[in-house]
C-alpha cells in the first residue's frame, strides 16, 4: 500500500517538476537573448582534431568581423548521432544559422529539416549533407579538382608508369570516396595515365595502428609499388612514418596537415613524402561564416548563380554541385613542399 | 610412464591447444601470403601490437582477482597526450623523463581506480566505466584540440626506432614488451604477491582469513594496470609518432578479448602469463593477416569477430573435454 | 526495537516515509528536481517544449535500459545491443528502400533485433561458463560487421521514402509518440519486476544463481527470454532512431550499450545482480537526459559533460557505500 502511494507520489512529483522546471512557455520566443545581432552556429565533425579546430577558429574570426555571436560545437564523437544531439540543442537555442561539417551525408536530414522548419538557415562545410537538408555547401575545392591534383601528383612521382595504391580513411568516408572515385575516372579518361595501375584501395579507419598494418600490407603484397596516395590526415601521417622508418623507396602523397607532416616532407630519400596538398581550414571556416551571414541577411538564398562578398576574401559565386544541389568553392588545393612546409607547420 | 605424463601435459593443457590454433592460423595465412613468417613481418607484428600485448598483462592480473578494467585506453590517452603536449611545447626534452611521467600518471590514475574499487567497494565495471569517460575527457582537455605530431615529438619518437636497450639486438618496443613479460612471469609464478593475486581471485574470503590484505592487493593490481596503461601511452605516442586524444579508443575490448582467448577466466583465479601472451598473439596475427590475405575491407571486422568468437568457444569446448577426461580418470 | 511495541507503532508511518525519501530512489528524485531547477537557471531555453523536442534521441536509449536492467539484475550483461540497433536500422532502411510497406518494415526491424537477441541468448545459455560480457563482445563486432557488409562501400543508406518513419516521429501536442511508449514500457517492466514471479526470479537468480537453479527456477529459459526481449527492444529503438535520421550508417547506435548500462547503474541497479529497482533506473534515465539536454543548451564542451557523467556514475555507487560503512561502524561501536 505504502509502496503504491509512494510510487504515485514519485510519479506526480516527477511530472510536476518537469512542468515547473521547464514551464513558462511565454518566455520561449526570443529566449536566446540575441538582441545584439544574429547567432551563427558551427558544428564540427568531432572534438580533438586540429583541422576541425582551425575551421572553428576561422569561423569565429569571420563572425567577429561580421558582427554577431558565434557558437562553436564539437560533438562528443565523430558520429552522426552525436551531431543530431548538438543540432537539436541549437534549434532550442533559436540560432539563426547552422553551418555543419557532416559525419554522414544522409543521417542529419531529419534534424536539419526540423532546423529549416524553425527558420534556421542551414549550410554545410567541408563534408556535405544531402541536397534536401541544406541551402548550399561550402566546398574546400571541387571534387574533380582534388582528384586531378592527386592524380597529377601520382603521375609525377611514379614517373608516368607503375603501380600505385590508395590508403583511405574509413570505407564510408564520403569525401574520401568521392575523391578516390574522381581519381579513378581521371585515370580511365586520359591515355596519359594508361601505364599507371591502381592496385588497391586500403582503409586504415583513421586509426594509426590499423593504418600502419594496412600500409605494411600494401608494401608486402605489391613489391613493385611506387606510390601511395593517402587522402586523409591520419592515414598519411601513419603511412609516412612506416615508409620513412623502413627507408622504403615507395613515395607518398595525398592530403595532410602541415604540422603533422613536417617531419616527413622532403625531396631526398630520407623523407617519404615529396609534397602533399590541403586547403586552408581557417579560410574554409571563414567562408562558412560569411556564407551563413549572407544566408541570414537574405543576400543569397542558396540558388546557383548568386554572388556575395565574403569580407576580405573577395567575391564568391554559388555554382551547381555534382549532387544536384549548389555549392561554393573555396579555391584550388594548396601544395605543401619542402620550400614552404616550415612556414605552414606553425599555422595549422 | 614419465613420457606419457609429459605428453598428456602438452596435449591436455589449454595453452597447448592455443599454440595449435596459433600455428594453424599462421600456416593458413602463409599459404595465401608466403612472406608472412619473415623476420621483418614478425617484428612488425610485435611492434604494432606491443601496446595490446603489454596491457594484456595488467588485464590478466585484474581478471585474476575477478575484476575488470575498461578505462585503460582512456588512461593511455591521458598519459600519452599529456607527454605529447609537453614535447610539443618544449616543456621536456628527455625521452626517459617522458616515459617516467607517463608511467607515473598511469600509476596515479590506476591507484585512484583501485582505491575506489577496493575501499569504496564500487563494482569494477562501474568504477572503470566512470573513469573511462573521465580520463578520456581529461585527454581531450589536455589536448585542447591539438595533436602532437612527428615534428613536435622530436627525439622521443626515435626511441621505438632504435635497438639501444638491448644493445643493438632487437627493437626497443619489443625489448620493453619482453621485459614486462619476464617480470610478470616471475612475479605471478614465484612471489608471494603473485600467489596472493591468485588467492584473492579464487576465494577472496578465504584469502582474507589466511591473512592476505585483500583490499591492498586489489588496489595494487589496479595500480599496476594503470602503470602499464601509462607506459603504453608513452609507447604508443612514440611508435606512431603521434598523440591524439582519441588514441586507441575501444581497444580495451581487444585487450580483454586477448586475455579471454588466452584462457584467462573472467571469474577470477585462473589464467597465466603464457595464456595472455598467446591470446594477444592470436589477435595480433589476425589483425596483421586480414589485409594481407586480401579479404574485402568491409568484411574484415566481421571475420575478426567470427574468429574471436570461434576461438573462445573452442576454448570452452577443450575445457569441457578436459574436465570430462579428468573425471573419467578419477572414476577409474 | 521489537520489544517497545508502543513506540514502534507510532513511529512506523514516519519512519517508512523517511526511509522512502532516504532510499536511493528518493535521493534520485530529489536529484532530478535539483537538476531541473539547475538547468532552468543556467539555460534560458530550457522549456518543456524544447526538452520534449530534444528528448526522442535519448528515449531510444531509455528503451534499451528496461530489458538491460533485467539482464543486469540476473548478474549478466549485454554490450552488443548498440550493434544490434545498427543492424536492425540497416535492415529497416534497406527493406524500406526495396519497397516493403511500412508495416512490413516495422516487423522486419523487430524481427532482426529479436533474432540478434536470440543468438546472444542461445550462446549465453549454451556456454554458461563463458561470461556474457565476452560473448556479447564477440557478437558486438559481428553484428556491426554484418551491418557494414550490408551497407556496402558507401557505409550509409538514406531512406528513399521516409513517410512511415515521419509518422512514428509524430507528436501529440509537444509530446512525441515515443514518450508515451517509453512510459507504457516503464510501467509494464516495473510491474513485472516488482509484482510477478518472473521478476522475483530475476532477483533470485541475481542473488545466487545456484540456489535459484536448485529451487526450480528455469535460469536458462529466463536468460534466453531476457536477451530476446532486449533484442526486440533494440529493433524498436532502431525504428525510432531511424525516424530521427532517415538513414542508417556504420556508426548508428554506437555507445548505446554503455549509455543504457550507465542509466541502469546510476538508478541503483547493481551489475553484480540481485539489487536495485527499476523505478530507480527510470528516474535516473530521465535525470541524465535532462542534465545532458540542459548542459547541451549552454554549449558546454561535450567532453566535460562526459567527465561530469562519469563522476556522477562513480559517486552514485560510492556515496551509499561510504555512508553504509560509516553507519556499520557506528553500529559496531554502539554495540561494543
Amino acid at each position: 500500500m505504502k509502496k503504491k502511494v509512494l510510487s504515485i507520489i514519485l510519479g506526480v512529483a516527477m511530472v510536476a517538476t518537469l512542468l515547473a522546471g521547464c514551464g513558462n512557455e511565454a518566455k520561449e520566443t526570443g529566449a536566446a537573448g540575441n538582441t545584439d545581432g544574429p547567432v551563427y552556429a558551427f558544428v564540427s565533425k568531432s572534438a580533438g582534431n586540429p583541422f576541425n579546430e582551425r575551421q572553428a577558429t576561422g569561423f569565429e574570426e569571420a563572425v567577429a568581423d561580421i558582427g554577431g555571436k558565434a557558437i562553436i560545437q564539437h560533438p562528443e564523437a565523430a558520429t552522426a548521432d552525436a551531431q543530431i544531439t548538438v543540432i537539436q540543442s541549437l534549434i532550442s537555442q533559436g540560432v539563426d544559422s547552422i553551418c555543419v561539417a557532416a559525419n554522414d551525408e544522409n543521417a542529419l536530414q531529419a534534424a536539419l529539416e526540423e532546423a529549416a522548419a524553425a527558420g534556421i538557415k542551414v549550410c554545410s562545410v567541408d563534408s556535405t549533407v544531402n541536397v534536401a537538408s541544406r541551402l548550399t555547401h561550402v566546398n574546400q575545392a571541387g571534387v574533380t579538382e582534388i582528384g586531378q591534383c592527386l592524380m597529377d601528383a601520382v603521375y609525377d612521382l611514379t614517373g608516368g608508369e607503375g603501380q600505385w595504391a590508395v590508403l583511405s580513411a574509413t570505407s564510408q568516408a564520403a569525401n574520401q570516396n568521392a575523391w578516390i572515385e574522381s581519381m579513378k575516372e581521371i585515370q580511365a579518361a586520359d591515355s596519359k595515365y594508361a601505364k599507371l595501375e591502381l592496385v588497391e584501395v586500403a582503409y586504415g579507419d583513421d586509426e594509426p595502428q590499423k593504418s600502419t598494418d594496412q600500409t605494411q600490407a600494401l608494401l608486402q603484397n605489391y613489391p613493385d609499388l611506387k606510390v601511395i596516395c593517402a587522402p586523409t590526415t591520419v592515414g598519411i601521417a601513419a603511412a609516412a612514418k612506416v615508409l620513412q622508418d623502413q627507408g622504403s623507396s615507395v613515395k607518398l602523397t595525398g592530403l595532410g596537415l602541415p604540422s603533422e607532416m613536417a617531419e616527413y616532407i622532403g625531396d631526398d630519400d630520407a623523407h617519404s613524402c615529396p609534397y602533399m596538398f590541403l586547403w586552408n581550414p581557417i579560410d574554409l571556416g571563414r567562408l562558412g561564416a560569411y556564407t551563413s551571414a549572407a544566408l541570414v541577411s537574405g543576400d543569397i538564398t542558396g540558388a546557383a548563380g548568386e554572388t556575395f562578398t565574403a569580407g576580405d576574401m573577395g567575391e564568391y559565386e554559388i555554382v551547381t554541385a555534382g549532387d544536384g544541389g549548389t555549392e561554393i568553392i573555396l579555391g584550388a588545393p594548396f601544395k605543401f613542399d619542402p620550400s614552404n612546409i616550415e612556414e605552414w607547420k606553425e599555422v595549422y | 610412464m614419465e613420457k606419457k605424463s609429459l605428453l598428456k601435459k602438452i596435449t591436455g593443457s589449454r595453452e597447448a591447444s592455443l599454440v595449435i590454433v596459433l600455428i594453424l592460423l599462421c600456416i593458413a595465412v602463409t599459404i595465401k601470403s608466403p612472406n608472412f613468417m619473415s623476420a621483418q613481418n614478425i617484428l612488425e607484428i610485435l611492434k604494432n601490437n606491443a601496446v595490446i600485448m603489454i596491457m594484456a598483462l595488467g588485464m590478466l592480473c585484474v581478471l585474476l582477482i575477478g575484476g575488470i578494467d575498461i578505462s585503460i585506453t582512456s588512461t593511455l590517452a591521458f598519459a600519452g597526450m599529456t607527454i605529447g603536449m609537453m614535447y610539443k611545447y618544449n616543456k621536456i626534452e628527455s625521452t626517459l623523463l617522458g616515459f617516467l611521467i607517463a608511467t607515473a600518471m598511469g600509476a596515479v590514475c590506476g591507484l585512484l581506480i583501485g582505491v575506489i574499487i577496493a575501499y569504496g567497494k564500487v563494482m569494477p565495471i562501474i568504477a572503470t566505466m566512470g573513469f573511462m569517460y573521465i580520463y578520456r575527457g581529461f585527454a581531450y582537455l589536455v589536448a585542447q584540440d591539438q595533436w602532437a605530431g612527428a615534428d613536435a615529438l622530436g627525439s622521443f619518437k626515435d626511441f621505438t626506432l632504435s635497438n639501444s636497450l638491448s644493445f643493438g639486438l632487437i627493437n626497443n618496443t619489443i625489448t620493453v614488451t619482453i621485459v614486462c613479460y619476464i617480470i610478470f612471469f616471475i612475479v605471478l609464478k614465484w612471489t608471494k604477491f603473485g600467489r596472493s593475486i591468485y588467492a584473492v581471485g579464487s576465494n577472496a574470503e578465504a584469502a582474507e582469513i589466511s591473512g592476505i590484505n585483500v583490499a591492498a592487493i586489489k588496489t595494487a593490481v589496479y595500480t599496476i594496470m594503470g602503470t602499464l596503461a601509462g607506459l603504453c601511452g608513452a609507447l604508443a605516442t612514440s611508435v606512431y609518432a603521434s598523440a591524439q586524444p582519441n588514441m586507441q579508443t575501444s581497444k580495451e575490448m581487444d585487450v580483454i578479448a586477448a586475455c579471454v582467448i588466452g584462457g584467462v577466466s573472467m571469474n577470477g583465479g585462473r589464467g597465466s602469463v603464457i595464456g595472455a601472451l598467446l591470446g594477444a598473439l592470436v589477435l595480433s596475427v589476425i589483425s596483421k593477416a586480414l589485409p594481407l590475405v586480401g579479404i574485402n575491407a568491409i568484411a574484415q571486422n566481421t571475420i575478426k569477430g567470427v574468429i574471436i568468437v570461434a576461438v573462445i568457444i573452442l576454448n570452452v569446448l577443450t575445457q569441457r573435454m578436459m574436465d570430462k577426461a579428468n573425471l573419467e580418470n578419477r572414476e577409474m | 526495537m521489537a520489544g517497545k511495541s508502543g513506540r514502534t507503532i507510532s513511529a512506523t508511518p514516519e519512519k517508512t516515509l523517511k526511509k522512502a525519501l532516504l532510499s536511493w530512489e528518493g535521493m534520485l528524485l530529489l536529484l532530478f528536481i535539483v537538476i531541473n531547477i539547475f538547468c532552468k537557471c543556467i539555460s534560458p531555453v530550457y522549456t518543456l517544449t524544447n526538452v520534449l523536442r530534444e528528448m526522442p534521441k535519448y528515449l531510444t536509449e531509455i528503451f534499451l535500459m528496461f530489458p538491460m536492467a533485467y539482464i543486469l539484475l540476473m548478474g549478466e550483461i549485454d554490450i552488443s545491443v548498440g550493434s544490434t540497433v545498427c543492424l536492425a536500422a540497416t535492415v529497416a532502411c534497406l527493406s524500406s528502400n526495396a519497397g516493403v510497406p511500412f508495416v512490413g518494415v516495422i516487423l522486419i526491424a523487430l524481427l532482426t533485433g529479436t533474432v540478434c537477441g536470440m543468438i546472444n541468448g542461445f550462446l549465453a545459455v549454451k556456454f554458461r561458463e563463458l561470461p556474457t560480457m565476452i560473448i556479447t563482445l564477440g557478437t558486438q563486432i559481428v553484428f556491426r560487421g554484418i551491418a557494414e557488409i550490408m551497407l556496402g562501400d558507401g557505409g550509409s543508406i538514406s531512406l528513399t521514402n521516409a513517410d512511415g518513419f515521419r509518422a512514428i516521429a509524430g507528436k501529440v501536442g509537444p509530446v512525441p509518440y515515443i514518450f508515451f511508449l517509453v512510459i507504457i514500457c516503464a510501467v509494464i517492466f516495473t510491474v513485472i519486476a516488482e509484482k510477478r514471479v518472473f521478476g522475483r526470479n530475476l532477483y533470485a537468480i541475481g542473488s545466487n544463481p545456484k540456489t535459484a537453479f536448485y529451487s526450480g527456477i528455469k535460469v536458462n529459459q529466463m536468460l534466453f527470454i531476457s536477451y530476446t526481449v532486449l533484442g526486440f527492444f533494440a529493433g524498436l529503438s532502431a525504428l525510432f532512431l531511424t525516424s530521427a535520421t532517415y538513414a542508417a550508417n556504420t556508426t548508428t547506435g554506437k555507445g548505446f550499450e554503455m549509455d543504457a548500462i550507465a542509466m541502469a547503474v546510476f538508478g541503483g541497479i547493481s551489475t553484480a545482480g540481485g539489487k536495485g529497482k527499476l523505478v530507480g533506473g527510470i528516474i535516473s534515465a530521465f535525470t541524465i537526459t535532462c542534465l545532458r539536454v540542459g548542459l547541451g543548451q549552454i554549449n558546454m564542451n561535450p567532453q566535460v559533460i562526459l567527465i561530469i557523467l562519469g563522476t556522477l556514475l562513480i559517486c552514485a555507487v560510492l556515496l551509499p557505500n561510504i555512508s553504509q560503512s560509516i553507519s556499520d561502524k557506528k553500529k559496531k561501536a554502539s554495540r561494543a
